[in-house]
């Protein structure tokens, strides 16, 4: 009896691989950046440098955001927000546009708050009215970029020199206020997703939606802040862009979504639901910076980065599905 | 020696297996004669599937030999174990209903003809075959058109096309009427008479005693017993499947009836059911009987607020309240064990503790967090209660059987802490021991003062534990019988719409 009542720790993240598979997966990730990090130090002498590991730390920190948020969309059971680019445009379009009339300040948070709506919007669609949600995001995207494209032609906004700006673009401790933006919201959002109700709402939704709803779980709730909370991030992202760089236009998010998504997949939580955390999520955000920056210091041409990352998604995606429907069967 | 044994077709020696975490087969024996009906009977998780699965090459023994015709085999996969002759039928049919029955049977091993499948010889390898199994089915037919127990018999004819030694038929009748029963027993008869052992697993004992020439009885993954049919009853069986008497099972506690907890007045949702008025008092377990489609899971849906409806009102322990939601359902005290278990109650990738807190969740944090330890301790607190087997909380559900499954189920909304509880098929496909134990929760809930409201197909498992049963005929209440005058006939009347009073 005794050996029954041994602790177990493994989490609910891991679903119904068997114990040797959750230890693999568990150390995959970690496993993939040590070897990443050797490849780098070993092909270039540049890469294990401060320098260089912050400056890729920084570049890929503000898509790093969008992935957090695209982790609870994926884990309730809502596939992916395509709509991100648009709000993020929204966001830093706002931020720096609206700086004459209302401020810098005032002009960031309103920033948010309308790439905030967009997700309220998104979350409407596929929350409450059920429609799928790449058609929904897809459609909302094209119509706020469309929008956006509409008000600004195809111009460029500036902004003006201000505290905020000069924030945003420093550092604090010799970091990057960028990082420090990411880390801070990851250490939030982690025991969001794996520790509160809500949380174990997403995983409740994503795993069986009928059965969470017979469960008395708020559903429709549950899915719409997934994409609401997307559609913040995205707006926050927008708006540290056009501030550090002082300029914004209606392409700055182009691809975000598609990066967010791999770093989710890379990560190891499950595009169909049900499973994931944040920490995988940021396991796989390292991992993509990693792979974009050895890419370039290797001496492939950056057009290439496309073609490997999708690769790598590809593979994720087959290898997710090959276990469910293992796991299905047993 | 006037009569002599049959050679041995099979002998499974000393086998066991085991999982992460549980062992599932612990030194089992199995011995099948040529020309024999061998059932295995068990409990759901007693090892039956996994005997199996280990017999058709699919998992690997940890330990133990396995002998064909006398012969050790080798290395043991699917693949090996169809050429050594042994065939398995499946519960679910694995046939293209598109194509016609003469290339289903010999679907995966078609005759050729230099690079084309020699069609004459396909055709005439069904015939010989059904004819063989004296099944009147034209082999040109499409497979589609033919009525499940034709089917059934496409599926047992591509097994014997293949001349197998040994025949597994798993829970064959499940989805077969009487007469499509009486069939299959003569092809059986007729593969045994030829000199086929067959492996027979069914929960129906008495096909067992009717077809079974020795039966085999495995508990907890360990070999029981093994007997000739003609030496055992059933409710023998059943004392060694669980390990305790039949009649321990549907104990009816009488209670002094409290007053009403749940009171329905002429609710209505169009389409559905129209003008439902019923009432369920404290320590009172009522039935709601009615055939499939008489609109009883969707009165049990629309009290506890899965559904709208159109009209009428619902009252807790008098009180008059709303419910449009299972959250306003959960908080006016209605609770809703659902019928389809895997569609509706078990979210199969989280943990048993993440299932059973589910409905509660947000009574168990702080401001923000889940109490992690707290949650813990009601868990293991609700696994001992409920007999979870085995008690591990972190595993994820669907890594256990049917019963526990459903206890977990039952046991998430005990922990809501209803006034009514309202269950639809509680123990539609659950093993014996789980549902006796399931019984007994639900007894303990009405002895604490909680009213139930019981669907159940089966109707000997209302009629023993219900005070009362109303009967719902084409979305209409017909009839409410009280347990005095409650039998199968008398419910079954009022169900199929002849109504008496």
């Amino acid at each position: 009896m005794t050996d029954l009542k041994a602790p177990v720790t493994v989490p609910g993240i891991v679903g119904a691989r068997s114990g040797a598979g959750s230890v693999l997966g568990r150390i995959s990730i970690p496993i993939a950046i040590v070897v990443l990090v050797v490849i780098g130090a070993v092909t270039s002498p540049s890469f294990l440098t401060p320098s260089n590991l912050l400056n890729v730390l920084n570049a890929n920190s503000t898509v790093g955001l969008i992935a957090l948020g695209m982790t609870f969309v994926a884990v309730c059971g809502g596939l992916a927000d395509l709509s991100v680019p648009a709000n993020v445009a929204m966001g830093g379009l706002i931020a720096l546009g609206a700086q004459p009339a209302v401020g810098a300040v005032p002009a960031a948070i309103l920033g948010l708050v309308v790439a905030t709506l967009g997700g309220v919007v998104n979350g409407v669609l596929v929350g409450y009215l059920r429609i799928n949600p790449i058609i929904a995001t897809l459609g909302t995207g094209s119509v706020l970029l469309g929008l956006s494209q509409l008000v600004i032609g195809g111009g460029i906004v500036y902004g003006s020199p201000s505290a905020i700006a000069d924030f945003v673009s420093g550092s604090a401790l010799g970091v990057p206020i960028f990082i420090w933006i990411f880390v801070i919201v990851a250490l939030i959002l982690q025991p969001v997703l794996s520790r509160t109700a809500f949380g174990r709402w997403n995983l409740a939704v994503g795993g069986n939606y009928a059965a969470a709803a017979a469960s008395a779980v708020p559903v429709r709730f549950t899915k719409g802040m997934a994409f609401v909370l997307t559609g913040f991030l995205s707006g926050l992202c927008g708006v540290l862009l056009a501030l550090s760089n002082g300029q914004a236009r209606p392409i700055i998010g182009t691809g975000y979504e598609f990066v967010a998504i791999t770093a989710v997949v890379i990560g190891g939580s499950s595009l169909f639901g049900g499973r994931g955390s944040i920490i995988r999520t940021v396991g796989g955000v390292l991992i993509t910076a990693l792979i974009g920056n050895l890419i370039i210091l290797i001496g492939f041409p950056t057009q290439a980065t496309g073609l490997i990352t999708g690769a790598i998604v590809l593979a994720a995606v087959g290898v997710d599905a090959y276990f469910r429907r293992k796991a299905g069967r047993e | 020696m006037s009569e002599t044994t049959p050679a041995s077709a099979l002998r499974m020696t000393g086998i066991s297996k085991s999982f992460p975490g549980v062992k599932a087969l612990q030194d089992v024996n199995l011995e099948v004669r040529q020309g024999e009906v061998h059932a295995i009977v068990g409990e759901n998780g007693a090892g039956k599937s996994t005997l199996m699965k280990i017999l058709s090459g699919f998992y690997q023994p940890d330990e133990g030999e396995i002998e064909v015709a006398g012969e050790p085999v080798g290395h043991w996969t699917p693949r090996e174990a169809q050429k050594r002759g042994i065939g398995m039928i499946y519960q679910e049919l694995n046939l293209v209903p598109d194509l016609t029955v003469a290339e289903n049977i010999s679907l995966g091993v078609m005759p050729k003809r230099g690079p084309f499948v020699d069609y004459k010889q396909v055709t005439a390898i069904a015939k010989r075959v059904l004819e063989e199994l004296d099944a009147d089915i034209d082999p040109g037919t499409r497979l589609g058109n033919l009525s499940i127990s034709q089917q059934q018999l496409v599926e047992i004819a591509k097994v014997v096309a293949k001349r197998p030694s040994i025949v597994v038929l798993d829970e064959p009748t499940s989805s077969l009427g009487d007469k499509e029963t009486r069939i299959l027993f003569d092809v059986i008869g007729r593969m045994r008479a030829s000199g086929i052992a067959i492996i027979y697993i069914s929960h129906r004992l008495q096909e067992v005693m009717e077809i079974g020439d020795r039966v085999t009885v495995l508990r907890d993954g360990r070999h029981i017993e093994t007997r000739d049919v003609a030496g055992i009853t059933p409710e023998q069986m059943v004392r060694l499947m669980v390990g305790r008497d039949l009649s321990e099972m549907f104990p009816k506690l009488d209670l002094e009836l409290g007053e009403p907890v749940l009171t329905v007045n002429n609710i209505t949702r169009v389409g559905q059911f129209e003008d439902i008025t019923l009432e369920v008092r404290a320590n009172e377990i009522v039935g709601l009987a009615g055939l499939v489609g008489s609109g009883r899971t969707e009165v049990a849906r629309a009290i506890f607020g899965l559904d709208p409806v159109d009209s009428g009102e619902i009252r807790v322990k008098g009180k008059l309240v709303k419910i449009g939601t299972p959250r306003q359902g959960v908080a006016a005290g209605i609770a809703l064990v659902p019928e389809d278990r895997k569609a509706q109650g078990i979210i199969p990738a989280l943990s048993v503790r993440e299932n059973f807190t589910l409905p509660v969740i947000t009574r168990i944090t702080n401001a923000l967090l889940v109490l992690a330890r707290r949650e813990r301790g009601i868990v293991n607190g609700l696994v001992d209660r409920l007999k979870v087997n085995p008690p591990q909380i972190e595993r994820p559900l669907n890594v256990f059987s049917g019963g526990n499954q459903q206890k977990v189920v039952l046991g998430k909304w005990l922990l809501s802490e209803p006034t009514v509880l309202i269950l639809d098929e509680p123990t539609r496909g659950v093993d014996v021991g789980a549902k006796a134990d399931i019984h007994e929760i639900i007894g303990e809930f009405a002895k604490a003062g909680g009213g139930v409201l019981m669907i159940s197909s089966e109707l000997p498992e209302l009629l023993a534990v219900c005070d009362r049963i109303f009967v719902l005929h084409e979305g209409n209440l017909v009839a409410e019988i009280p347990r005095a005058r409650a039998d199968e006939e008398s419910v079954m009347r009022a169900a199929t719409g002849q109504v008496a009073a």
